[in-house]
């Protein structure tokens, strides 16, 4: 029962993970070359249409991944969730179900439309990729929809004999705040990956002296969005660290390893967690009230710890906290990077800054290191807990044995781990040979 | 929403509109199934392939939805089936899962890169993927008309060999001549030049297996299954399905066979949708039937959500669905072309 659900998990993780890295930079890049295609057409300058074609076939290389892992998702719900699927279904299944309606078969028609429709019919085909991003970031709301239920369940009851949820207003899911402050935190953390990328993609060829006028335009369009990505991340985080903290305290209090409860809460800039004393054994460079400041936004403050509240109800406090620690050292980087690069820009060294351009290269990896750690913040953080508070995840798993899941898990990572090579290794030889863009 | 609509009522409505949706991804993605089963083996060159690449492109991925839809659907409407279902048929369904992104990719990545080796593969993947899909839903669906293993308290007690009876074989070998039927035709209707003819040479020696399968799909189904002819005997009217599907497999026949390569393909899809339709009209209420007893088979009225969940959803089929409808069929419009030999396009 254990190795079953850790099993189970563990698949989940995979296929969860794996196809996250394709979706936030199809999210992103959507917008942007719907935009490039549409000021294509209308000033039907060269420069554009190389940009489209360029940063269209990285995105059509990263979509057709994400298209087919996303359906692992929702066949998993049945194979390997179901009892969280007949516990759910009442409420979980509808989102999904519009998902497909509203989003996935715009993108999924829009994208055929896209790909083989020829610059002489431009106009369509901007439409048709404008579709597609809207498709693409409709989806995102859906599924956060069904994911905010999981963390803050609203609009429901409890059927009589305790066996489901019930929905009991479908207005009160959409409204349901913790699905904003997600959706929100998600979708910017996208367009950042997307900026980054494109950044990092473009100092790649200003390294090797390649000052095309397609990277240099892409470039002063992405450091903006990362820019201004960047700096609302946190700014608007902070209120969802604060909302977050408040709704699942546990969750809270582990993001940074808070174990006593107490009014003006230092943070302390070195710490090391360790849940086997339910204390820090190294905590270093506190700055007095800060934690408390961040939590309830007043530096006397009172936060509950973890050793005050039910001790079963606990999450992994390590991951939770470097995870999040982690995400947000990497999300201060970005500011830095962001503004290093407008600055070299607008002063016009930036194509001669080989450091900066290098570390901008290295960069490309960062955002989806970061995405991936806010994701384990919010979903490891929740456990023990499926569906918070009403559903624990041990109870959730479908009755399946224990070889079938292995064997699935084991096929399914050989499987991922073919596509990304491949996949990397097409992204990497339409960027190096920026195809189309001399 | 829908308060003048008992439960029950939205339940059956919900079984009906699950029928529909399973219906019509399979007859829309029949054809690029059968192109990618196609393909190894018609395809002499680069060429021609990038012509069926092509006939297939614009539409499989829009196409492919309505499979997640009816997966979504299920989970919405009926959870329970939803839940049993997958976990029943786990390794099934992986492979489908297996199957899908197999396909999918690559489609997708057919001419990405110039090494011949690595089209080659993908044409294979093409091929597999498209294999896997059809073996499997054929099978599985066959496996649904007859009954699962599903004993008292719902405890399911099938294996994996149990599930290829020759029933069940015939159901995935039905599938799969289907499917290449579609893609021969679809073929020959989208495409010009060798491709073209040597597809719709192939559909005419493919529908008239495809006929004495339907026939002996159907005499089993009516024949060998327990509880098949039960729908039937209450409500007659239900014949038609079967019917409609003869006549259509033999229509598609006689068209193929006088070049009419149009009606031929519609008539086709049209065996494929009434065939199915056949065997799902048996089942109701039941949605997973249980070969071991009726009693412990899982109904509709047992599975559906609420009459919240499902007027809701309902009210969002209703409105969503027709405008899907439209914008699918725009782009079939949008690419009306024939696709000529000379074109070598990077996809």
């Amino acid at each position: 029962m254990v190795e079953l659900l850790l099993l189970s998990r563990l698949q989940f993780a995979i296929t969860v993970a794996f196809h996250f890295l394709f979706v936030p930079l199809t999210l992103g890049l959507a917008l942007l070359v719907a935009g490039m295609e549409t000021v294509y057409y209308k000033n039907k300058d060269e420069t554009w249409r190389k940009m489209a074609d360029f940063w269209g076939r990285v995105f059509k290389i990263n979509f057709a991944i994400g298209l087919v892992t996303g359906l692992a998702m929702t066949f998993q719900f049945g194979t390997n969730w179901g009892a969280y699927a007949e516990f759910m279904g009442d409420i979980f299944g509808p989102p999904l179900a519009v998902e497909a309606l509203l989003a996935f078969f715009l993108e999924g028609t829009f994208f055929g439309a896209w790909i083989f429709l020829d610059r002489s019919r431009q106009k369509l085909k901007a439409f048709s990729m404008w579709m597609v991003a809207l498709g693409t970031n409709i989806s995102s709301l859906w599924i956060i929809t069904a994911n905010g239920f999981m963390q803050n369940p609203v609009g429901y009851e409890m059927a009589t004999d305790g066996s489901k949820v019930v929905m009991t207003d479908f207005f009160a899911l959409l409204t349901n705040s913790y699905v904003w402050y997600m959706l929100v935190h998600t979708l910017l953390s996208a367009y950042l990956l997307t900026a980054f990328l494109i950044m990092g993609i473009c100092a790649y060829h200003f390294l090797k002296r390649n000052n095309n006028e397609v990277f240099r335009k892409s470039f002063s369009i992405a450091v903006t969005i990362a820019l201004v990505t960047a700096v609302l991340l946190p700014v608007l985080g902070h209120g969802y660290a604060q909302y977050v903290a408040e709704l699942q305290p546990a969750k809270g209090a582990a993001m940074d390893a808070i174990w006593e409860t107490g009014s003006s809460v230092p943070m302390y800039l070195i710490q090391m967690p360790d849940s086997s004393t339910g204390s820090n054994s190294v905590q270093l460079l506190g700055i007095p009230g800060l934690a408390s400041f961040l939590y309830t936004g007043s530096f006397s403050g009172t936060i509950t710890g973890l050793n005050q509240l039910p001790q079963a109800e606990l999450p992994p406090v390590e991951m939770v906290f470097w995870s999040f620690r982690l995400m947000t050292i990497l999300g201060s980087l970005f500011i830095i990077e962001a503004l290093l690069g407008l600055y070299l820009q607008k002063s016009g060294k930036l194509y001669t800054s080989d450091k900066y351009l290098k570390l901008l290269m290295w960069s490309i990896p960062l955002p989806y290191l970061a995405i991936t750690a806010g994701w384990i913040v919010a979903e490891v953080g929740r456990q023990p807990w499926l569906v918070y508070g009403l559903l624990k995840t041990a109870n959730g798993i479908s009755s399946v044995s224990t070889s079938e899941v292995l064997l699935s898990v084991v096929l399914i990572s050989a499987f991922y781990l073919i596509l990304m090579v491949f996949e990397i290794y097409l992204i990497r030889k339409t960027v190096v040979n920026a195809t189309g863009v001399e | 929403m829908f308060d003048f609509l008992t439960h029950d009522m939205l339940a059956v409505i919900w079984f009906f509109l699950w029928c529909v949706i399973w219906g019509v991804y399979f007859i829309v993605d029949s054809f690029s199934l059968g192109a990618g089963l196609l393909v190894p083996f018609i395809a002499t060159d680069k060429v021609q392939r990038i012509q069926i690449q092509r006939s297939v492109g614009p539409f499989w991925g829009g196409n492919e939805v309505w499979l997640i839809l009816a997966a979504g659907g299920t989970f919405a409407a009926f959870p329970l089936v939803f839940s049993k279902m997958f976990t029943f048929l786990y390794l099934p369904m992986m492979l489908l899962l297996i199957g899908l992104v197999a396909r999918g990719i690559s489609v997708e990545y057919l001419h990405k890169d110039d090494n011949p080796q690595i089209q080659k593969v993908l044409m294979w993947g093409w091929f597999a993927g498209s294999l896997l899909i059809s073996l499997v839903l054929g099978v599985a669906f066959a496996n649904f008309f007859k009954g699962l293993e599903i004993a008292s308290g719902g405890v399911y007690n099938g294996t994996l060999p149990g599930l290829f009876g020759p029933y069940a074989l015939i159901g995935g070998v039905l599938f799969v001549l289907m499917n290449v039927t579609s893609g021969a035709l679809w073929i020959n209707v989208k495409t010009e030049g060798a491709i073209a003819a040597k597809a719709g040479d192939l559909a005419k020696k493919s529908t008239p297996i495809v006929f004495v399968l339907v026939l002996v799909y159907l005499a089993y189904s009516f024949v060998g299954i327990e509880g098949f002819t039960t729908n039937y005997s209450t409500t007659p009217a239900l014949y038609l399905l079967p019917v409609l599907a003869v006549v259509a497999a033999i229509l598609a026949g006689l068209f193929a066979k006088k070049n009419k390569r149009f009606p031929a393909f519609c008539s086709n899809l049209l065996a494929f949708l009434f065939v199915v339709q056949s065997g799902l009209a048996s089942i109701y209420p039941y949605m997973l039937k249980s070969s071991v007893s009726l009693e412990y088979g899982i109904d509709i009225f047992e599975a559906a959500s609420s009459h919240m969940t499902l007027s809701i959803m309902l009210g969002g089929a209703l409105v969503f669905v027709p405008i899907v409808i439209i914008y699918q069929l725009w782009v079939y419009i949008l690419f009306k072309e024939k696709i000529k030999e000379t074109e070598q396009v990077d996809y």
